[in-house]
């Protein structure tokens, strides 16, 4: 049987620096799986790099439900079944995210009639009706954007949810609310990766498996034993357990200005 | 047909009132005095303006009106109907609004721009024999718009349709008009509009500026607000080989309020030129000027605006916004806000911005399954999107969001965008 998402040896890098170290990963349908790992583990980039974003080099392969990835341009993965929840979402004023949704739905080949019952079905699910009129991600709190991500792939339905840091940026009540929508999208049909930073969102849901990654490869995974550990002693711990040298980058030197220029991006 | 000289005076000012005799004989000599705009001038700058009145003629009957074109269809009831074909009053009927033809007319200023401002108001001045004056008496409330066709008819013909509209005391009203020229065909027109609201006054007006891309609009337009008057002026500039509008807006009275906003899109090898000066004299007035822009193919647009704020204008409150999407290499998209402020206590604020459609919103919504192609054009909709629904006269979203979005399909489909 196929699963939802092989990852077989993947190797990325984004300007001469490498990034991903051969990760493999598999994700069967129906179970949700978290990759946990530090600040510049590679986490974002598995994501970037699964999604299609240009500018990585990549080895190895994915796939989708068997299909694979590496030969298909952005959208072409998505409409195989691979969507990915943004860490940001981008706004984009003037698209109204109901619109977004039907013209996302038409081209997949799914008729209006099913489209629209099953934005109001997601909208409903996900209390999203009162922004199904407004612009795409525009005016929206960090939950709400969150909460929009969810609602679109509970619209379009792929077969591979990525979700990056699904749970950064939100308050405790927020985290709450998404750990219960990703619970809500559990389905025989998909299977979802959750890559997060905190073991915070860990209490509100179960996910089936959790990754450890670091230095841009998955070094351990397990059960829930995982996430407690983690909760513990940090990723320190599982690096003293699995004997991983901590590479201490010499941090770069920083004019005062840069300080404020500088986005504290997970790549 | 008469070309631009002397001898055309007399052929025009006949049946006319004398004032208006006397005022077009006066401009005659400005008219002769200026040069033709060699593109040197600041106004004139970043374009190319190629119309010379020597290779022009006056038209002395109205040619034939054009067949009916597309925006009308889509306007409900109106307030009357009025049709300028090469500067002549065709048509002009309203059951609410009074309505006067120029040789009826008692004695008044004729324009609010100065003859001398350039060649083309000096002409305007010197030769238009016809022209419309709309009156919105005190207190009254029309709630449709009047509509107001203005064709340029005859191939080869510089023509001067001239409006005048008065909003009474406390009175409102809604004005459409809509400017189209004869397929193919190669012609100038020098409109004249003036709106003038008196106290308390509100208009809405809208200009659709549909000309067929061989013909050319520069259009003069000057809104005047008095106390606690309201203007709002809408634009959609697509039409034309060289399109202006020079727009002023003075704000007089104390309290009043202006808007100024829209879209133009250019094609082909279009030239979209705004010029805008938002001036406020009188004391807590409000002003905003809101346009954005696309231009593809090798086509170009222009925007200067200047808002200014005299020394008195105490609690000023004004804004200005011009976006721009370049959609193909060669295409260009030129934006310059400006700022003159002599007065301390005001809100001001302005923003311009120049670039293609945006990679990351390109990026997200492919990563949703859409095609580059059907992102494009969502995007594209979504741009215009925002003013299309600020138009002050209502039924014309539609039929103006559906001819930008084919202007930009086809474009799409013929692989002229970058």
């Amino acid at each position: 049987m196929t699963v939802a998402l092989k990852v077989d040896r993947l190797s990325a890098g984004v300007e001469g620096k490498q990034i991903l170290n051969e990760l493999s990963i598999e994700i069967p349908f129906g179970e949700v799986h978290a990759v946990m790992g530090p600040n510049g583990s590679g986490k974002s980039t598995l994501c970037h790099v699964l999604t299609g974003k240009t500018g990585y080099t990549v080895e190895g392969a994915a796939a989708v439900a068997g299909e694979d990835l590496f030969s298909l341009d952005i959208d072409e993965r998505a409409r195989l079944g691979l969507m990915q929840s943004f860490q940001y979402p981008t706004e984009i004023p003037g698209v109204r995210l109901r619109e977004f949704m039907l013209e996302a739905s038409e081209e997949r080949g799914i008729d209006e009639a099913t489209a629209v019952s099953r934005i109001d079905e997601a909208a409903q699910q996900f209390n999203m009706e009162p922004f199904l009129e407004r612009s795409l991600n525009d005016d929206l709190s960090g939950g709400e954007k969150k909460r929009s991500e969810i609602f679109q792939i509970s619209v379009l339905q792929p077969k591979v949810a990525l979700l990056d840091e699904i749970d950064s940026g939100l308050d405790i009540d927020a985290v709450k609310q998404v750990a219960e929508a990703v619970e809500q999208m559990r389905s025989p049909d998909l299977g979802v990766l959750m890559i997060t930073h905190y073991s915070r969102i860990l209490r509100y849901l179960s996910p089936d498996r959790i990754h450890v990654m670091i230095d841009g490869r998955i070094v351990d995974s397990g059960g829930a034993e995982l996430a407690e550990e983690l909760e513990q002693g940090g990723y320190d711990a599982v690096r003293r357990r699995l004997g991983i040298e901590k590479v201490v980058e010499e941090a770069p030197k920083q004019k005062p200005s840069d300080f404020f220029t500088d986005t504290p991006f997970d790549v | 047909m008469t070309a631009f000289d002397a001898g055309l005076i007399p052929i025009l000012t006949a049946g006319l009132p004398e004032w208006r005799k006397s005022q077009m004989a006066a401009a005659f000599p400005v008219f002769e005095a200026l040069d033709e705009p060699t593109g040197v001038e600041e106004d004139w700058r970043y374009v190319e303006y190629d119309h010379q009145f020597s290779d022009l003629q006056a038209a002395l009957e109205p040619g034939e009106a054009l067949p009916d074109g597309p925006f009308l269809t889509s306007v409900g009831d109106t307030s009357g109907h009025v049709l300028i074909v090469d500067g002549h009053v065709v048509e002009a009927s309203s059951d609410s609004l009074q309505l006067a033809r120029l040789r009826d007319s008692e004695e008044r200023e004729f324009g609010l721009v100065a003859p001398d401002h350039n060649k083309l108001t000096a002409a305007h001045a010197a030769f238009a024999a016809d022209g419309l004056f709309i009156t919105v008496p005190e207190g009254t409330f029309v709630e449709e718009p009047l509509v107001i066709e203005v064709q340029g008819s005859t191939p080869g013909v510089a023509s001067f349709p001239h409006i005048a509209v008065d909003v009474g005391v406390n009175a409102e009203a809604q004005i459409l008009v809509v400017y189209r020229s004869a397929e193919g065909e190669r012609l100038l027109m020098v409109p004249n509009v003036d709106l003038n609201i008196a106290a308390g006054g509100r208009l809405r007006y809208l200009s659709v500026q549909g000309l067929d891309h061989q013909a050319s609009n520069v259009i003069h337009q000057r809104m005047k607000l008095g106390r606690d008057a309201s203007g709002r002026v809408g634009e959609v500039g697509l039409g034309g080989d060289f399109a202006r509008l020079d727009l002023a807006v003075d704000l007089e009275g104390d309290g009043c309020s202006s808007e100024v906003g829209g879209l133009y899109f250019g094609e082909g090898s279009q030239t979209l030129d705004y010029r805008m000066v938002i001036n406020h004299s009188g004391k807590n007035t409000s002003s905003d000027v809101f346009l954005k822009g696309a231009v593809e193919d090798d086509s170009q647009s222009v925007f200067t605006g200047l808002l200014r704020i005299e020394k008195d204008a105490t609690r000023t409150s004004t804004f200005e916004t011009n976006r721009n999407l370049v959609l193909s290499e060669n295409a260009k998209a030129n934006s310059v806000p400006n700022l003159e402020i002599l007065c301390d206590d005001v809100v001001c604020g302005h923003g311009s911005s120049v670039g293609p459609l945006e990679e990351d919103h390109l990026y997200y919504m492919l990563s949703r399954g859409l095609s580059r192609v059907r992102a494009e054009r969502l995007l594209i909709r979504g741009f215009f999107q925002e003013v299309v629904d600020r138009l002050p006269v209502a039924g014309l979203a539609e039929p103006v969001s559906a001819e930008v979005f084919r202007r930009f399909v086809h474009a799409q489909d013929e692989g002229r965008v970058a």
